[in-house]
Order: structure tokens, then C-alpha cells, then sequence
């Protein structure tokens, strides 16, 4: 089926499987930022935003995203600087295959928690998987970027 | 799970004319259980267009759309003013926020999954289901006999009450499956349910009849409810441990809602 994506503010015309996933039409669309981990819900690693809120796009049927938002880490641009260099500063990058899913929820978790805690973002972060850096040069990072002591 | 056609409906009619019709087609909801499927079908239905996404409060009752997503139930206002300590907490420990962007309550409640927490904690609730087809039906018998096929679920209708409610459970792990969920509501009546043991959430009767008998019998009612329910094993726990920890998490629960 032919199907129109608005994808970080730009129109792409493509076509599809009705069964096909999100994450599988964005990678061939070339948005190879958004990766295949599990593949079955539980990693994150494919995480995007549709308009604003972070979901798995393993899940979520390309057909289903006509008319939404969708952004990938590469249209944030300079707004994910900042978070990069948050956890790059703590030496948390490690091995990067996490960075793009979890650069996006952190911005959603920004603009969502009103009276961030640590406990409020270990909760918002808990769906992105990480298997390298142990988490804790992550949070020092986040705590910073999200202003929590 | 794969499909050949993907049509997204605008009517409820339309979407089960669709599905009534053809008995290889299937209700897509969030698609997060059903994709892990190998099952192949002919037609997939989309309901994101049927207006199923809501939760309204009326005088008595509150409304929640199908295709209410179980972040939704997490955040919403009007869920948190009632049920904050059991409906909210059902679901927050499933994998991520990005998760429950997608799982609908509706996609929970019809897979009736053993593993299910919100099943466990609507049971304690006066809560039924709306279909488009079959009509009203209490959620209670709808997770106790599976007479309903080849429908759409439309909304569910939570009774409001005055009380306190409360839902606990046991993981290994954040984002596993937990081992098993307990709920507990005390409106005037006490009702308890037990999930994730590992098979559908159920109320054991007899030791509700104790508890509201006797508020002051918690440690019996506790290690009754662990005697009444049947338990088993799977590759998270056994079912003599699942039997200990009901007590226990029985026991806590009924402390919530009594002290
Ligand atoms: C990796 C993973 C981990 C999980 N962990 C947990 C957990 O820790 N705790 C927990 O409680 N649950 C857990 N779940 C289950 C989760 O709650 C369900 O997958 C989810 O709620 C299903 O909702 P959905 O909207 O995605 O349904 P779908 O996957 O789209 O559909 C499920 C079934 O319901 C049908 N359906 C959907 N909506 C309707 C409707 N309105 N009317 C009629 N039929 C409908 C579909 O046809 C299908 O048969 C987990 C699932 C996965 C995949």
C-alpha cells in the first residue's frame, strides 16, 4: 500500500506492507539511528516519537503512523547535543547502540516531568535497555542534563 | 503475526462486519502481544479510528475507551483520583514508557493472558464490559469463561466507590513478568484477587467470606486465599514459592485497605 510519513518535519511518500512495522520501514527509509534490537517490545533500542510520546517502533504498524509525527534522533539536531555531551561527559556512551532511543526518551522525559527526581526518571527511563555502561554514568549524566541533584 | 490487508474502519458496524465476516481477520490493538504471534491472517483490522480512546467520568461511573492505552491509565487524572494505588500501579512496571504508549487496555483485557496485572487489579472492582456485539457483560464472568468471539470490546465501565483499593505483586526482575499480583478493595465488602500464578487472575471466595466476616482476621484470611487458590510452575517460579509469597503479599494488602 502507498503510504506518506511525516517524518521529522519532512514528507516521504513510500510503499508497504500493510503488516510491515514502523522500525523496518524507517530503517529502509534510512533512518538507520532507529535500531533493531529484541524486536519483540522489550529492549527499546527502537524507540522514536510519534507525536512527542516515545513508542517502540518494533510495534507499531507503519500503516498505522499516516498523519503523526514522527521524529527520530536525527531531527532533533542541536537539541540532542546537549544530552549527548550530558552523558559523553560522565563517559557513559560506551558502545552508542542505546544512544539514539535513549537521547529521544530523555527530551520526552524533559518535557514531561514537571518535578523530575531520580526516582521519576529511573521509572521514565526503565523501558531503555543499556548493556554496557551499567547505568550509573548514565544517570550522572541525565541527573545533570534534567537539573536533579 | 502477519496479515495480507490492512484496513483501518471509521464505524464500529464496518470493523465488525469485517470481522464477523471473515474468520482469519483479527482486531489489531496496540499490536504488542499479537505481532509475537506466528499466526498468519488474512485481514487486519484497525481500530485506532473507532473514537476508543478515552476515559470520561460521569456521575456514577468512569468510561474507559478500548483503546486506551495503559500509559494513559498510568498518568490519567480522573483514573488517579479513584484507583491511583491500584489501577495506576497494575501497570507501571510493564517494560517502559514506550510500551505502554502502544498496549491498550482493550488488547489486555480480550488476550485474557495469565500473566495479565490489570486483569488482577480490575477484579476488584465493579467494573463491566461493553461489546459491540454481545452487549454488556461483567468483567468477572468475562475473565471466567471465554463465550465471547469474534467481537470488539468497546469500552470498560468502573463502578465509582468510596474506599480504599490497593495492587502489589512479586517480579525477579524489572520489566519480567511478575511471579504474582495480588489486588485488594475494601468498598463496604472486601475482594481480593490473586494473578499471575501463573494463569488467569481469579477471587477466592472462601477467604473473602472470612475477611468480611471478621475484618480482624488478616493473618487467617492471608494464608487461606494461599490454601484456596491452585498455583504453578513455570520457568520464573515454582508454585510452592508462589504459594509463600501469597500470603504474604495477600497479607500487606489487606493491612492497606483495613488499617
Ligand atoms: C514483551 C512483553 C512483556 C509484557 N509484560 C507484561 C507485564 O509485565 N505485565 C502485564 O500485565 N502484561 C505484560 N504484557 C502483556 C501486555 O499487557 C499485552 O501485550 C498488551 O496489553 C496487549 O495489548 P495490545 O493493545 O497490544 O493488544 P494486541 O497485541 O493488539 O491484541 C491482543 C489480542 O486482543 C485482541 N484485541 C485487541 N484489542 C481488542 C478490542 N478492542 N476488541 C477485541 N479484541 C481486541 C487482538 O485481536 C488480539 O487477539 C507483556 C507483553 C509483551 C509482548
Amino acid at each position: 500500500m502507498k503510504l506518506k510519513l511525516s517524518i521529522n518535519q519532512q514528507f516521504y511518500n513510500t510503499h508497504i506492507d500493510g503488516d510491515e512495522s514502523l522500525l523496518d520501514v524507517l530503517r529502509n527509509l534510512g533512518f538507520k539511528s532507529v535500531k533493531k534490537g529484541c524486536d519483540t517490545g522489550a529492549c527499546g533500542v527502537c524507540s522514536i516519537l510519534i507525536n512527542g510520546e516515545p513508542t517502540l517502533s518494533c510495534q507499531f504498524l507503519a500503516a498505522r503512523a499516516e498523519g503523526k509525527k514522527i521524529t527520530t534522533v536525527e531531527g532533533l539536531g542541536a537539541k540532542a547535543d546537549k544530552i549527548v555531551k550530558a552523558i559523553i561527559n560522565e563517559g557513559a556512551d560506551q558502545c552508542g547502540y542505546c544512544g539514539p532511543s535513549l537521547v529521544l526518551t530523555i527530551y520526552a522525559m524533559k518535557k514531561e516531568l514537571k518535578d523530575p527526581t531520580v526516582d521519576k526518571i529511573k521509572h521514565f527511563l526503565a523501558g531503555n535497555l543499556c548493556r554496557c555502561s551499567g547505568y550509573e554514568g548514565q544517570l550522572r549524566g541525565i541527573k545533570k542534563y534534567m537539573g536533579v541533584k | 503475526m502477519r496479515f495480507d490487508k490492512f484496513i483501518r474502519p471509521d464505524n464500529l458496524q464496518t470493523a465488525l462486519k469485517y470481522l464477523q465476516k471473515d474468520k482469519d481477520a483479527v482486531i489489531l490493538g496496540g499490536n504488542t502481544f499479537l505481532r509475537l504471534s506466528e499466526r498468519k491472517y488474512t485481514l487486519g483490522i484497525d481500530i485506532s479510528n473507532l473514537k476508543l480512546d478515552y476515559i470520561k467520568e460521569s456521575k456514577e461511573d468512569i468510561e474507559i475507551g478500548a483503546f486506551t492505552s495503559l500509559r494513559t491509565i498510568e498518568t490519567d487524572p480522573i483514573i488517579n483520583k479513584y484507583f491511583s494505588e491500584l489501577l495506576p500501579e497494575s501497570v507501571k512496571h510493564l517494560i517502559g514508557v514506550q510500551f505502554r504508549n502502544n498496549a491498550t487496555i482493550g488488547g489486555a483485557i480480550y488476550s485474557r493472558l495469565g500473566f495479565s496485572e490489570i486483569n488482577t487489579a480490575l477484579l476488584v472492582l465493579d467494573c463491566e464490559l461493553e461489546f459491540e456485539d454481545h452487549g454488556r457483560i461483567s468483567f468477572n464472568d468475562f475473565i471466567s469463561s471465554p463465550k465471547i468471539k469474534r467481537d470488539i470490546l468497546t469500552k470498560i465501565i468502573v463502578k465509582k466507590q468510596k474506599g480504599k483499593s490497593t495492587y502489589t505483586m512479586m517480579r525477579n526482575a524489572n520489566s519480567d513478568f511478575s511471579i504474582l499480583s495480588v489486588a485488594v478493595s475494601n468498598f463496604g465488602y472486601i475482594n481480593i484477587a490473586v494473578g499471575n500464578r501463573p494463569a488467569l487472575a481469579k477471587l477466592p471466595e472462601k477467604a473473602m467470606k472470612l475477611i468480611n466476616s471478621d475484618n480482624s482476621k488478616l493473618d487467617e484470611t492471608a494464608d487461606l486465599v494461599a490454601e484456596e487458590l491452585s498455583f504453578g510452575d513455570d520457568l520464573r517460579a515454582k508454585s510452592s514459592y508462589r504459594k509463600l509469597i501469597t500470603s504474604v503479599l495477600v497479607n500487606r494488602a489487606l493491612r492497606k485497605v483495613l488499617l
